[in-house]
């Protein structure tokens, strides 16, 4: 439909301003490009300091690689916070995934075309589990997803106590370590797909507006014939969906399934997330922005280990990101209700 | 002005404007220690801007309060209690889980040293409001236990514990029994006798008639009447709530409506204490009236036609066919819409765009390949840019944020959600509340348009002078009960008056 440009927003968030309406305006353009001029600083700053280690290919293919994996599934989760709810689960479901995919292939014997489906089809439904819970339970999303997600966990221990055969075949390993094009790696490629479809279904289809409607004013949406469970149901189960991906790329490039291994992306999908809502659009959740929001992240923390910053930094500048993220994303939504 | 009354409290040129309305204008009252003072007005008149201006919730622009011979200024609600005001609101502001000892003190707790509080002491300050009252229930029960009657006395013993020289109650009987009723008036008449000065705000006028010892009338922001007992009548009174010459507005020239086959019929509908057993018709190419006053069951009717609540008795038929319950997309897909009365928090996407809001019920029309879930975005913008012409609504274009525009152009942007070739039904709740006069024109005469196009429309409104220029049709409720129907000449705002006030009338004939 007629997604709303920045600079059309701009001029018609301007014709509100009042006297005094300058610090406002600041505060709008900080909280709005922010994100973006942090990232292009953050690169600036880097390039100069470390000009051979830091602004090589090799190292931006490598952020970038990285940063696939936290995208996927901060995009998952980006479509349940578009709809305005959260989903707490989705780090526990890519370690769960993560097992089950590893078991599936090289303890059950599967075929990798097989064994995938099947787990990214496992991912599907546990986030609708989490969506009945939360539409048709009517259980807070935090609650819900928690307690998935924790029983995720343990099932996790129970599943990983059978013995794992060792072999995991190299086609599953090279999932993640292909190259096919230009030497650029796989998970940039699938990141870009799962990134693409979702912000077709969000910007294009009928659905994707009504996911929109849903998380902007859910009583309005329900008073216009949206079938708003419906809605909530399928942003969840795209969050589980995406958290498989995430958690199947993580175990081929790990080469096995290991308990917990993708526990952790939980809090940097959070923070790129909500970074991602403070860039361009005022507060609004959206994908591109999610995508900024993860290199943010993805620089910062290569920059972190470049410079050799020692291993307590990474949580604090982990837990800093998250805060900041959050109060910009808080901020924007102010700013924007001139 | 020079005030020569001998009143305890009295209110001299009260104003107040909210942007460009006038919700209160030089209003003058007095208020004397152990009367029961009934204010009555219709929706809007400025009897709650009044309270509330009283309560220090709102700041009155202009006038003074002099209480006891002392000009006094209530800027907060402390300074009103201070000043021995003391407000219940219809809804009871209470705690539900905690007991009525802990909801009288609320706020104002018997305190020891170190910030504890003092239960030996509170608890006696409690027991002694509440016996002033001869509360018979134990005050240790939480207050989510107590019956609503039960409920008030909770809220009266805590202003008494407060030392209200004055007790201020809004539609106290609302959600009352008769029995329960007549208990809380014999208490409204022991603190009366007692020396306490009962503001009492009722739609009820048998009632308002039989408590107080004097009564004042508001319309448009204004006093009009100040009667003691005996003075008026209830025919009397309704006059004066109604106004000046009651005229015939001018009503447009009569539509020809074909009343043969209803396109949309409500059966019997119930749900709760708010809608009971209401039926009427729609015909096509009707512009029908639901009136009656705030809590009458017109929007609940609305909605549960519409689907939004759960339907406890009775049927819709459209189109001579059973309308499935209980959901809104069956209904949207059978061509019902509704515009609902909140139009910011049951209506709009602030942050949307004016075309995203008008689209969003019709999505599936504006699919580029139908069956595919893709949109085309040619197609949305066509169709909101034909709707802004067509309503003449404005806008910088469809992409326009609509939070940015007039409450009148949101408005219109609403109705055009449901503009679509499928519409048999449109309700509307409220429609030109809050939006200019031009406007209001404008929506009036797209709804008679959608009429002369063959949809049938149901108006909601308070405003009785709206429902008599825009309805062909109008039936009233009055607490939930269809209390009587009004076609052609018949439609004037006196009658839509004593329609939506005839409950007690009818008590006899209809229960």
């Amino acid at each position: 439909m007629t997604p709303t440009t920045p600079a059309f927003a701009a001029g018609a968030s301007s014709t509100a301003l009042a006297p005094g309406g300058r610090r406002r305006r600041v505060l709008m353009i900080i909280s709005r490009y922010g994100t973006l001029i942090g990232l292009l600083g953050m690169i600036v700053a880097f390039s100069i300091k470390a000009p051979t280690t830091f602004l090589t290919v090799p190292n931006f293919l490598n952020i970038l690689n990285q940063g696939s994996l936290t995208a996927i599934i901060a995009a998952g989760l980006t479509m349940t916070l578009v709809v305005g709810e959260f989903d707490l689960s989705i780090g526990y479901v890519a370690s769960f995934a993560g097992l089950l995919v590893v078991g599936f292939i090289a303890r059950d014997g599967l075929p990798v075309l097989i064994g995938i489906p099947l787990v990214l089809l496992i991912g599907a439904a546990i986030g609708t589990v989490n969506g009945v819970l939360v539409t048709k339970v009517r259980i807070n999303a935090v609650i819900a997803t928690l307690g998935v997600g924790t029983i995720l966990v343990g099932a996790g221990f129970a599943y990983s106590s059978f013995p794992i055969a060792s072999g995991v075949p190299a086609e599953f390993i090279a999932i993640s370590l292909g190259k096919p094009i230009l030497g650029i790696p796989n998970p940039i490629f699938i990141m870009l797909i799962v990134l693409a479809i979702l912000w077709v279904i969000l910007n294009k289809t009928d659905l994707g507006q009504k996911m929109q409607a849903v998380g902007g004013n859910i009583e309005a949406a329900r008073l216009s014939g949206i079938r708003v469970d419906r809605v909530k149901i399928f942003a969840f189960a795209t969050a589980g969906v995406c958290a498989a991906i995430t958690g199947t790329l993580l175990s081929s490039l790990l080469g096995s399934g290991t308990l917990a291994a993708a526990d952790g992306y939980l809090l940097d999908a959070f923070a790129a997330v909500f970074l991602g809502s403070a860039t361009l659009r005022d507060g609004e959740f959206h994908i591109l922005g999610t995508l900024i929001g993860v290199l943010i992240i993805a620089v910062g923390f290569n920059g972190l280990s470049i410079f050799g910053a020692p291993t307590f930094f990474q949580p604090i500048f982990k837990g800093a990101i998250l805060v900041l993220a959050v109060g910009l994303s808080t901020l924007a939504r102010r700013y924007s209700k001139a | 002005m020079q005030s020569n009354s001998d009143a305890w409290l009295q209110v001299r040129e009260f104003s107040k404007h909210f942007g460009g309305a006038r919700a209160l204008s030089e209003v003058d009252i007095d208020i004397h220690r152990g009367e029961v003072h009934g204010l009555v007005g219709a929706n809007g008149a400025g009897k709650s801007t009044l309270i509330r201006s009283l309560a220090g919730v709102i700041t009155p622009d202009s006038g003074t309060l002099t209480i006891d011979g002392v000009e006094t200024r209530i800027a907060r609600p402390s300074d009103a209690e201070a000043a021995g005001l003391g407000f219940i609101h219809q809804e009871l502001n209470l705690v539900p889980h905690f007991d009525s000892v802990q909801n009288i003190l609320l706020g104002a707790p018997k305190v020891k040293r170190f910030g504890m509080v003092d239960w030996k002491a509170s608890r006696k300050v409690a027991y002694e409001a509440a016996e002033r009252i001869g509360v018979q229930f134990p005050l240790d029960r939480r207050v989510d236990e107590l019956s609503v009657a039960e409920r008030w006395l909770v809220m009266i013993s805590k202003a008494l514990a407060r030392d209200a020289a004055m007790i201020a109650m809004d539609e106290p009987t609302a959600s009352l029994s008769d029995a329960e009723s007549q208990q809380l008036f014999t208490v409204v008449r022991d603190l009366a006798a007692d020396g306490v000065a009962i503001l009492y705000v009722s739609h009820r006028l048998d009632e308002v008639l039989d408590l107080s010892d004097r009564i004042t009338v508001f319309r448009d922001g204004r006093v009009t009447e100040t009667a003691l007992r005996g003075d008026l009548d209830k025919r009397g009174l309704i006059r004066a709530i109604v106004g000046r010459e009651v005229a015939a507005a001018t009503r447009p020239e009569a539509r020809v409506v074909d009343r043969v086959d209803p396109i949309f019929e409500a059966k019997a509908v119930s749900r709760g204490r708010m809608v009971k057993d209401v039926s009427f018709q729609l015909y096509k190419g009707e512009v029908l009236g639901l009136g009656g006053l705030v809590g009458a069951g017109r929007t609940e009717v609305a909605r549960l036609a519409f689907g939004a609540d759960k339907l406890e008795g009775g049927s819709f038929e459209l189109q001579g066919e059973l309308l499935p319950p209980n959901s809104i997309p069956v209904a949207v897909g059978k061509g019902i819409g509704l515009v609902p009365e909140e139009r910011r928090s049951e209506g709009l996407m602030l942050e949307k765009s004016v075309a995203y809001n008008m689209n969003i019920a019709v999505l599936k029309s504006l699919r580029s390949v139908p069956g595919l879930p893709f949109l085309s975005s040619a197609r949305s913008r066509s169709r909101a840019q034909d709707l802004i012409t067509q309503l003449s609504i404005k806008t910088p274009g469809p992409g326009a944020r609509i939070g940015g525009l007039s409450g009148g152009n949101q408005q219109k942007a609403l109705l055009a959600r449901w503009l679509t070739p499928d519409i048999k039904v449109l309700f509307l709740d409220e429609p030109s509340r809050g939006v200019d006069i031009g406007a209001r024109q404008e929506i009036h005469s797209a709804i008679r348009k959608l009429a002369d196009d063959g949809i049938g429309a149901i108006v909601i409104s308070s405003d009785v002078e709206e429902l008599a220029v825009l309805c062909d049709r109008i039936v009233v409720l009055c607490e939930g009960v269809v209390s009587g129907e009004l076609v052609g000449d018949d439609i004037t705002e006196q009658r839509i008056i004593e329609l939506s006030y005839s409950h007690i009338d009818n008590q006899g004939d209809t229960e």
